[in-house]
């Protein structure tokens, strides 16, 4: 049983982490129309980069800046190189996409090397629960990757920079006649895109490993909080990473990590075939 | 009385709260050239789809020669011999003028040969052939479709409509975008299938309509508001309020006064 | 004179004759070890064509033929290693398999379109790919399952076997030819152009009389058989298979190369798979990063050449040949009335 709720937790505040990263997948979805290969990647690349910032001012807490901050900058960098000049057309953008996942995985085999590393968390105190010493920073993690989230939706409703991302979202040409300047709302949809992957790395950091594999892992994974939340539907995103990883937590805690895998991968199937425009349809504005 | 080529009996669809089409019964008997006219918003059509099957009636059936089509899918009822042609002019943009033709003759076979060369069908070949010449773009043959100007992409869907042997043929507003000299080759070719096929056509040039309709249905708000021959259908005073009733319909009206 | 149709004609011979010539040609110019290189070139351009078949053919872009390639791969692995069937058999039991699978999974995926499609290809690979990876009984998981190569013929005291280089190459080149050969007929017969109607304007398609659902249910499982063949091979060749080929960054690989080489044209794909092979084998040897390259190329390409390498080719030609024929196609040219 203490095991369980164990499982249950980590799945949850993992749940949270998922849901940062998927919202970024989602919005460049929605607004770009692309299917992001090397979103996962954005994820790692927020890792190293925690490590790099780790290594290099001693202070892990920077990395919760500047790390975003970075990221912000190379999305919307790629956005301009990469995306732009091939005007969102979504095949080619999968192929972009993968090439850019290619790149980044090989620009941290070189610059980090391919050995999976840990970062210790910056709490290092725990406390006890479930009969065991838990680790507060999980805690923390998950309360950073909460005030993201809740930051996000408030950033979407009252700013104009957020109405207008809504806007094109819902209605791109419509959106354009009105005045909104699309190019510049595709360039800071990827940044954010990137910034809020990247965050996710930062938190996870202490959590899992660094190295240049996790982002293919962690792709399939994004995706499947976006097709049951429903393509575009950023709360039910949220929702979907949530109860998804609480799920496979719960799963784990009596089967094997490859049968909870599987038990999504075909919940997903059916939702696809189902209700493909999320489970949440209706719930939500 | 003959058998109607096209009857619906209390059809129904609705869009969240929008009845497009309401209760619409309607018997529309062989070897006349039907028109369906009626301001934007009307249901006309959503009526083309429900009967090609694009849209599945909330209530309600269709009939065509007396069968019962209600809830057959697009290809199926295309298969009965129900050709349509788009409102918005819809060709396949990257086969060729000839091959847009040669695969819709095609279509209607139960078995596409997966090995033999297209092109080895002589019948068909000459099909083809014969079909350019009737609507004029033989020259044209091997352009891709979606280089064609409007006006020849709508010839070509006429094309389309003919090769394929319909037995009635439904057109969403042929002469819609085109020039007067385009309109009018468009109208002689129409009126010179009316001759062999049923056609229903949905159309806003009023002076189209009165030049070619045999019977006209005026619709609105999903219903039928009128009909009628020509005349009756100029006379009637429901239906100038139907038009007047939308400033920016008006014309329509001046056309249908002076037709 | 040269029209574009005879320079392609004059082409494919020379590439056929090249081909041929392999055995013989590239041990004098470079070294055995790339007739091996070409061997695999071909197979993974089968690979690619399953994709092309889809995406540039119907309009399905599937992210997920690696699963059809990994069963045509466990097809032989299995009925090699477990079943102790001899070749024919084995390869049979490939292709089988992976036509069997993408009818299933084809029922399921046809319904969607587009994005929708593109995820739940890669979800039904993945559900293939976790359970092999679980399974290590019958699959070995991610070690794969090596197995001892059984002889392709046997007529009186002549045998043919993979163990012969030339046999083995050999083989897939006529196998990876004819499967070729079949795309082509698919692609000008009635059927072909029926698929590219639906790839154009699926709704026009529907209402001229095409059963779309059906005709993109036999594409898929077509593209299906492409794969399944493909990884057949491939399991022969490598005397070995393995769950790792069945993950997605597979199916993502081909998706590149046939959209890099050209989709919707029949040798896009092989001129794809081509260029990234050839960087991968020429690089490593120098650095072992040569992936950074691969995505380098791959974005590069898709910005200054959006219809592939084969489709810029193409297009090429078909300028230069309309400056050279210039005066004829005047006469072409319709006079408005």
């Amino acid at each position: 049983m203490d095991t369980l709720l164990l499982l249950a937790m980590n799945g949850l505040i993992w749940g949270l982490i998922i849901a940062l990263i998927a919202l970024g997948l989602s919005i460049i979805f929605g607004l770009l129309d692309i299917i992001n290969i090397a979103h996962g990647d954005f994820f790692m690349v927020g890792t190293v980069l925690a490590w790099f910032t780790l290594e290099l001012t001693g202070n892990f807490w920077v990395a919760f800046l500047a790390v975003p901050l970075i990221g912000f900058i190379l999305g919307a960098l790629i956005q301009r190189a990469v995306i732009q000049p091939i005007h969102n057309v979504a095949a080619l953008s999968i192929v972009a996409t993968f090439g850019l996942s290619l790149i980044l995985q090989e620009g941290v085999r070189i610059t980090f090397g391919t050995t999976p590393r840990r970062i210790l968390p910056p709490i290092q105190s725990t406390f006890h629960m479930f009969g065991i010493d838990y680790e507060i920073y999980r805690l923390f993690a998950a309360l950073v990757s909460l005030l993201a989230l809740a930051g996000f939706f408030i950033f979407l409703h009252r700013t104009k920079l957020g109405t207008w991302m809504r806007a094109v979202r819902h209605d791109r040409e419509t959106a354009i006649a009105m005045g909104v300047p699309a190019q510049r709302v595709y360039v800071l949809t990827f940044g954010i895109g990137f910034a809020l992957a990247a965050l996710g790395g930062v938190v996870a950091a202490p959590i899992t490993t660094v190295e240049f594999r996790t982002g293919v892992d962690i792709l399939p994974f994004c995706f499947m909080a976006v097709i049951i939340g429903g393509l575009g539907n950023l709360p039910g995103t949220a929702a979907a990473a949530v109860l998804l990883a609480f799920l496979e937590g719960i799963i784990q805690s009596f089967a094997d990590p490859t049968v909870a895998r599987i038990s999504s991968l075909v919940l997903m199937s059916a939702v696809l075939l189902v209700r493909p425009q999320g489970l949440f349809k209706g719930l939500t504005k | 009385m003959t058998e109607a080529v096209l009857r619906t009996e209390n059809l129904t669809k609705r869009f969240g709260g929008l009845t497009a089409v309401d209760n619409l019964s309607l018997n529309l008997p062989g070897r006349r050239l039907h028109a369906i006219i009626g301001p934007n918003g009307a249901g006309k059509t959503t009526f083309f789809n429900l009967v090609s099957g694009l849209l599945a009636a909330d209530s309600g059936r269709v009939f065509f020669q007396g069968r019962d089509i209600t809830g057959l899918k697009p290809h199926e009822v295309s298969r009965l011999g129900i050709k349509r042609t788009m409102q918005i002019k819809s060709v396949f943009p990257q086969l060729s003028v000839a091959e847009n033709l040669w695969v819709t003759r095609h279509a209607t076979k139960r078995v596409l040969h997966p090995f033999r060369a297209a092109s080895s069908d002589l019948e068909t070949r000459e099909r083809v052939e014969h079909t350019l010449e009737q609507i004029g773009l033989t020259a044209l043959a091997q352009r891709p479709a979606g280089t064609l100007s409007y006006g020849d992409v709508a010839l070509l869907e006429i094309g389309m409509a003919v090769i394929s042997e319909p037995r009635l043929l439904l057109l969403d507003e042929p002469t819609c975008g085109m020039s007067p000299a385009e309109t009018e080759r468009a109208v002689a070719k129409i009126k010179q299938l009316a001759r062999t096929i049923d056609i229903v056509i949905i159309e806003h040039d009023m002076s189209v309509v009165f030049e070619i309709a045999d019977d006209i249905t005026v619709m609105a708000q999903g219903g039928i508001l009128a009909s009628g021959n020509p005349d009756e259908i100029s006379g009637d005073e429901r239906v100038r309020e139907a038009y007047l009733g939308r400033p920016e319909d008006e014309d329509y009206v001046e056309e249908a006064i002076h037709a | 004179m040269m029209t574009p149709a005879v320079i392609a004609r004059v082409m494919l011979i020379a590439f056929g004759a090249f081909l041929v010539a392999v055995p013989w040609l590239i041990p004098v110019i470079l070294n055995k070890f790339w007739v091996s290189v070409i061997a695999e070139i071909m197979i993974w351009s089968l690979f690619a064509a399953s994709v092309n078949l889809l995406f540039g053919y119907i309009g399905l872009l599937s992210f997920g033929q690696a699963l059809y390639f990994g069963f045509g791969m466990y097809g032989v692995a299995i009925g090699v290693a477990t079943l102790g069937l001899s070749f024919w058999p084995a390869f049979g039991l490939g292709i089988v398999a992976s036509i069997a699978i993408a009818l299933v999974s084809g029922i399921f995926a046809v319904r969607l379109t587009w994005h929708y499609f593109a995820i739940i290809t890669v979800v039904f690979s993945l559900i293939f790919y976790f359970f092999a990876v679980s399974v290590k009984p019958l699959t070995g998981g991610d070690d794969g399952i090596n197995f001892a190569l059984p002889p392709t013929f046997s007529i009186g005291g002549v045998t043919g076997s993979f163990s012969d280089a030339n046999f083995q190459y050999f083989f897939i080149l006529a196998t990876v030819a004819l499967c070729f050969f079949l795309m082509h007929r698919v692609i000008r017969s009635p059927l072909g152009k029926a698929f590219v109607a639906i790839r154009d304007n699926d709704v026009r398609a529907a209402l001229i009389g095409l059963n779309v659902y059906q005709l993109r249910l036999i594409a898929f499982v077509m593209a299906g058989f492409l794969a399944g063949v493909a990884g057949a091979l491939f399991a022969f060749f490598g005397r070995y298979a393995s769950a790792s080929y069945m993950f997605y960054h597979v199916s993502g690989e081909a998706v590149v190369w046939a959209i890099v080489g050209g989709a919707g044209t029949l040798f896009g794909p092989v001129v794809g798979t081509t260029l990234f092979i050839v960087i991968r084998e020429i690089v490593s040897t120098h650095w072992e990063h040569h992936a950074f390259i691969v995505g380098a190329v791959a974005i590069l390409v898709v910005i200054f050449a959006p219809k592939g390498l084969v489709g810029l080719w193409n297009a090429e030609l078909a300028r230069w040949s309309e400056r050279t024929n210039d005066a004829s196609v005047k006469t072409k040219l319709r006079t408005e009335p």
